[in-house]
This record gives C-alpha cells, sequence and structure tokens, in this order.
C-alpha cells in the first residue's frame, strides 16, 4: 500500500441541502477523483475552480466528440485526437479540418494537460479553460465562431439537460462549455505505463536490460529537455529542425512577437510516443528512428537554436545505434494501455 | 457658455461646502450609493471621430478609420482625502466600440463621496485572464461579438483600430489593423492610466456624476511613441511596436468634463 501513495483528491460534492429549492436535483453530480501520480510533479490546474463531476464531464465528453462544434458539423474535436494514439491524428502529417483544409502543425496529446501552464505548440494560451477557443474558431480546423456553437447547443434539448445536470446555474453559455470541455482534459491522466509501475514499484514490474539502459542514456541525453516523468519541462525551444520553406512556422514568435522565439516550439511530452508518429510539431518524421537520427545528424545552427544542443563536438545529440536502439526500447515503456483503453474516455 | 456652466457648478459646490461647514466636513451630505457614468467620446486630436472621415497625423499618414474598439476595466475612483473605491472586477471590464455606439460605462452601487480622481485599464490583465473559464463569464462572448476576441492567442484584443491610410509613399489607400493585446504569457500589454477629474464628482442616492472623457484616437499611433503605418500597416504582435501602442493608447484620454446632478442629460 504504501508504494500506492498517489495522493487522491476524495471530496465529495454535497450540493443544495437545506435551501434546495427543488428545481434541480444535483445531488447525484458527485465530484469526481482526479489522479494524481506520486510521480507526476504536481498539477498545475485549478482544480477548485472546475471540479469535475460526473456530469460535468459527461457533457465535457460529449462536446469532445460532437462534430457541431464545427462549421460543418462533421470535425469534432475527437476527430483529430484519438484515443487509441494518446489522443493524436495518427497518420496524418498535418490535421486537416473542416472542407479537407490542412492546417501546418501536427496534432499533438492531450495527455496530462492538468499538469501544464502553457497550451498548444506555440503556447497560445496559458489557460486550458480557454484552449477549446483555438481549434473552434481556427479556419482551417473547425471553423466556427463560439456563439455559433452555443446557438446550436441551445437549440438542442439534449445539450439543455445535460448543462443544467452538470452546472448549478445550468446555463448554456460560454463559461460551462469551456468548463465542461476542461474537466474532461482534466481527468485524463495517463500515468500507468510500464514505466510508471516500475518506478512507483508497483506490481513487481521491472524493465528489461535494454530497457534500462535506454533510460540511463534517455536521463544523460534527453532529461534535459524531456524532464520530470510529464517527460517535458514545457518550455520553447529551437531543436534546430530545419525551416519547411513552404511553410516557415516560426512557432512561439507567433504568440510573443519576438525575433528571440523564432522557430521555438513547446518541448512535447514523451508519453505514449511510440503511438504518436507521425513526429515533431509539423509531423515531418515518420518514426523515433527518424527523430533520433535527426538529433544525431540533422540538427540545423540558427539564432535561436537551444543552447543544449551545442556542443564542443558540433551541433545535435552524439549517440551511436546501440544507444538509439535502447532508446527506442526505453520509449517504448511509456505506453500506457490503460489509458487508451480507458472507457471513461472512449467515444462509442 | 462652458465657463458659465462651470462658474454655476463652482458656486454650486460652494454653497453645499458652506452649508456643511459647520458638521464634521467629511462629506456626509452625500448618503447611500450611486452611478457613475463614464463617456468616452472618441475623437482624433480635437476632432469628432467620425467612422469612415479621414484625419492627417503629425506623420504626414492620412488615416481613415473604420473601426475603433477598446476595452477597459479595473476602475477605481479615487477622493480627495485618498480613500479609493474599487470597482468589483467580476462586474469591471467593458467593451467600448465607435461603430455599435455603445460608448458609455456605468458603475452601479458606488458610494457616496466626492471622487477626485479616476484610474482605470485599457485590456485585461492577466490575473483576470487566468481565472480560466470561471472569470472570464459573458466577457469572452460579448468579445466575440464585437471582434474583440483573439482566437489565436486564445485571448482578448485589447484594441481593434482599422481602416485604410495613404501616405506620401503609399498613395493607393491600404489596409491597416492595429490589433493590441496581450502576448500569451510572455509579453503583458495591460495598462492603466490615472486621470484627475477636474472637479469632484459627488455621488450619493440621488447624484449621478458624468464623467465625459475624450480619447484621441490620433494617440495611438501619433502620441509619444510615432508608429508609420507605411513602414508596417497590420501590426497585431510585435514585441517591439505592440508595448508601444499600448502605452499610446493608455495615454490617449483625458478628462473633458464633470456633469454633477441626477445623470439624466450632459
Amino acid at each position: 500500500m504504501k508504494y500506492l501513495a498517489w495522493a487522491m483528491l476524495l471530496i465529495t460534492l454535497v450540493a443544495c441541502n437545506e435551501e434546495d429549492g427543488g428545481y434541480i436535483d444535483i445531488e447525484d453530480n458527485e465530484r469526481l477523483t482526479v489522479a494524481i501520480p506520486s510521480n507526476f510533479p504536481p498539477m498545475v490546474y485549478q482544480i477548485e475552480e472546475n471540479p469535475p463531476t460526473r456530469y460535468g464531464f459527461e457533457l465535457g465528453k460529449k462536446l469532445f466528440y460532437d462534430g457541431k462544434l464545427s462549421a460543418n458539423g462533421f470535425i469534432s474535436c475527437g476527430f483529430c485526437h484519438e484515443q487509441r494514439f494518446s489522443f493524436t491524428h495518427h497518420g496524418h502529417q498535418f490535421s486537416h479540418g473542416i472542407d479537407d483544409k490542412e492546417g501546418t502543425r501536427n496534432t499533438p496529446s492531450i495527455a496530462n494537460m492538468a499538469f501544464f501552464s502553457e497550451f498548444a505548440w506555440d503556447g497560445a494560451t496559458s489557460h486550458l479553460d480557454l484552449f477549446p477557443i483555438i481549434p473552434i474558431t481556427n479556419e482551417v480546423e473547425m471553423g466556427e465562431t463560439m456563439t455559433g456553437v452555443l446557438e446550436k447547443l441551445r437549440a438542442d434539448s439534449d445539450y439543455q439537460k445535460a448543462f443544467k445536470a452538470a452546472f448549478e446555474d445550468g446555463g448554456v453559455n460560454h463559461e460551462n462549455f469551456l468548463k465542461a470541455i476542461a474537466q474532461f482534459m482534466v481527468m485524463m491522466v495517463s500515468y500507468n505505463s510500464k514505466y510508471d509501475k516500475y518506478v512507483r514499484n508497483e506490481d513487481g514490474v521491472a524493465l528489461t536490460e535494454e530497457e534500462l539502459h535506454g533510460l540511463h542514456i534517455f536521463q544523460q541525453k534527453c532529461a534535459s529537455c524531456h524532464t520530470t516523468d510529464l517527460f517535458s519541462d514545457g518550455s520553447f525551444r529551437n531543436n534546430g529542425l530545419p525551416p519547411n520553406p513552404g511553410i516557415n512556422d516560426i512557432g512561439r514568435a507567433e504568440v510573443s512577437g519576438s525575433v528571440n522565439d523564432n522557430h521555438k516550439f513547446k518541448v512535447p511530452s514523451l508519453r505514449n510516443v511510440t503511438l504518436t508518429a507521425p513526429y515533431m510539431h509539423d509531423g515531418r518524421f515518420g518514426s523515433l528512428e527518424s527523430v533520433l537520427n535527426f538529433y544525431q545528424n540533422g540538427v540545423q545552427d540558427s539564432p535561436t537554436l537551444d543552447p543544449l544542443l551545442k556542443t564542443e563536438e558540433g551541433f545535435g545529440i552524439s549517440m551511436n545505434d546501440a544507444e538509439k536502439m535502447a532508446l527506442i526500447a526505453f520509449l517504448g515503456t511509456l505506453t500506457d494501455e490503460e489509458f487508451i483503453n480507458d472507457e471513461r474516455f472512449a467515444e462509442y | 457658455m462652458k465657463p458659465l456652466y462651470k462658474l454655476s457648478i463652482f458656486l454650486f459646490l460652494f454653497v453645499i461646502v458652506t452649508s456643511c461647514s459647520d458638521d464634521d466636513s467629511s462629506g456626509d451630505d452625500l448618503t447611500g450609493t450611486g452611478m457613475v457614468k463614464i463617456e468616452f467620446d472618441n475623437s482624433v486630436a480635437g476632432d469628432d471621430l467620425i467612422l469612415g472621415s479621414s484625419y492627417t497625423n503629425s506623420q504626414n499618414e492620412t488615416l481613415t478609420i473604420d473601426r475603433l474598439n477598446y476595452i477597459v476595466s479595473n476602475f477605481r475612483l479615487t477622493d480627495a482625502d485618498g480613500n479609493v473605491y474599487t470597482y468589483p472586477k467580476d462586474q469591471g471590464y467593458f467593451i467600448t466600440s465607435e461603430e455599435t455606439g455603445n460608448t458609455e460605462v456605468v458603475l452601479v452601487d458606488v458610494p457616496a463621496g466626492r471622487y477626485t480622481s479616476l484610474t482605470f485599464g485599457i485590456g485585461v490583465d492577466q490575473e483576470k485572464y487566468l481565472l480560466g473559464a470561471e472569470g472570464q463569464g459573458d466577457l469572452l462572448t460579448e468579445a466575440e461579438s464585437t471582434n474583440m476576441m483573439w482566437s489565436w492567442q486564445a485571448g482578448y484584443k485589447f484594441l481593434n483600430f482599422e481602416g485604410t491610410f495613404t501616405s506620401a509613399t503609399v498613395t493607393d489607400a491600404t489596409d491597416f489593423k492595429i490589433h493590441m493585446g496581450s502576448h500569451g504569457s510572455s509579453l503583458d500589454n495591460y495598462k492603466e492610466t490615472t486621470l484627475s477629474l477636474g472637479t469632484e464628482a459627488l455621488v450619493s442616492d440621488d447624484m449621478t456624476p458624468i464623467v465625459h472623457l475624450v480619447a484621441n484616437a490620433g494617440n495611438i499611433l501619433d502620441g509619444n511613441n510615432k508608429i508609420l503605418l507605411t513602414e508596417q500597416a497590420v501590426i497585431m504582435v510585435s514585441e517591439e511596436k505592440s508595448p508601444k501602442i499600448a502605452t499610446n493608447t493608455s495615454n490617449m484620454f483625458t478628462v473633458d468634463h464633470v456633469h454633477n446632478g441626477d445623470g439624466s442629460s450632459h
């Protein structure tokens, strides 16, 4: 039991005691427990501002999988964020939205978002609640307006009921809409990979010799950016990818307006990374081998190249083939079958 | 006309002040709570702002303004003794828009008093933004309907100033777009301004002052910081220019006059 020292929030919401006028019976809208794994850094999301509840979560899930959130009625959040690929868009370099329009960035995973403070590849928002505005209003993603979405939801009696069940004030409005989707995302914690069980000493799980060797190399060569058991420090860095000349995505500089941020992108988490090909912000690499080959041989110098990738020997990370094999074996231990098969998050 | 009017206010104040002089002079005559109306009268360097009309600035650029929307927030009123009344933050954000004619902010339930200065912010502070969905309330809805939602920053435009311009080298009317807001977590462009009211604004159960502010939109590009549209006509996220525009915008307000009375006309 001492190994299972997960801090669990177990607070039951007891709403509407005596003064319950009998408008809405939300007594059974119990508060849900968010898993806070013992090997994770503290949660960033202010859970008391928007505590996930049974009906709030269900509403968030319904919204997440509903094409109504897009202009043409077909593109839901789940269209690009597929659970079995750790909520990424497998096989798509760029995610395509309404009318088959293509974006310029690869769909990132949305596991463990409650533990991060900046969202999207460029940190276009620093609050998870407000993130859905970006894809919903992006003309090559869902192409809608927030107001347009709400009009559709208000006209739908199922949604009227779902909002009433989920929130005390019951309003079909921006605030409750964003809260519900955030509740769904906050619950998505991926923390039961082979690696997790190994570091938490659970169920007698052990890594193979090669996986352990990979972990050792990872800690030496990768863990200065892919820090903690979230495998990201959440910072924005230029990892030396030659810019795609057809796109010239300047990354974080789009948000900050600073040339010092040119071509910097958020360090992605590596959880479930074996499942989330293609890789990099623009999905240019189809395999982890290609990613490691790039770090070994392909890193390009530029004024904003991350200093950690500049060494006396040159740019990038020196690795031999055996080390790369071991790293890939280790990265495989970050796959969390329980998460990708968790029925709470499943569309069907 | 105006001097007479000011004189009459002065006399009125004089009467009030002298009539209270035997009492504790802390303003007991004003009791309860009242409203404060703040009119944002948009102008360009002394001329009325009329959308679609053109204005030539000191940099010899001629602007035809089609849109001037900005967010004002976090109002605070200070009296002569330095007491500060802070308007409730959860009701403290207002979008003014020349095109919709929505240019008046009404503060309600303001404690009675004699207020001598007004402080407010232009835009949305990080504290408010980081309250998430709970803290935004209806402001997002309103922002989207007034072109003030900055969807790719998932935030707010603090200022949306658009139109066309010509200059010595740009002879065909060319679109300009000035969208100013905070740059994610990396650059906070929220700024506050404090204005002396010149006269006391009297608030009580039956006194609703109207503070008539003039906002000189010419200042946005042609203030202390000089921004040339000829050099860059679309400025949305510029580490160098956006903070300058934010400063110019926060300095564009002056108090023209304050009407004391029941607030029904000015």
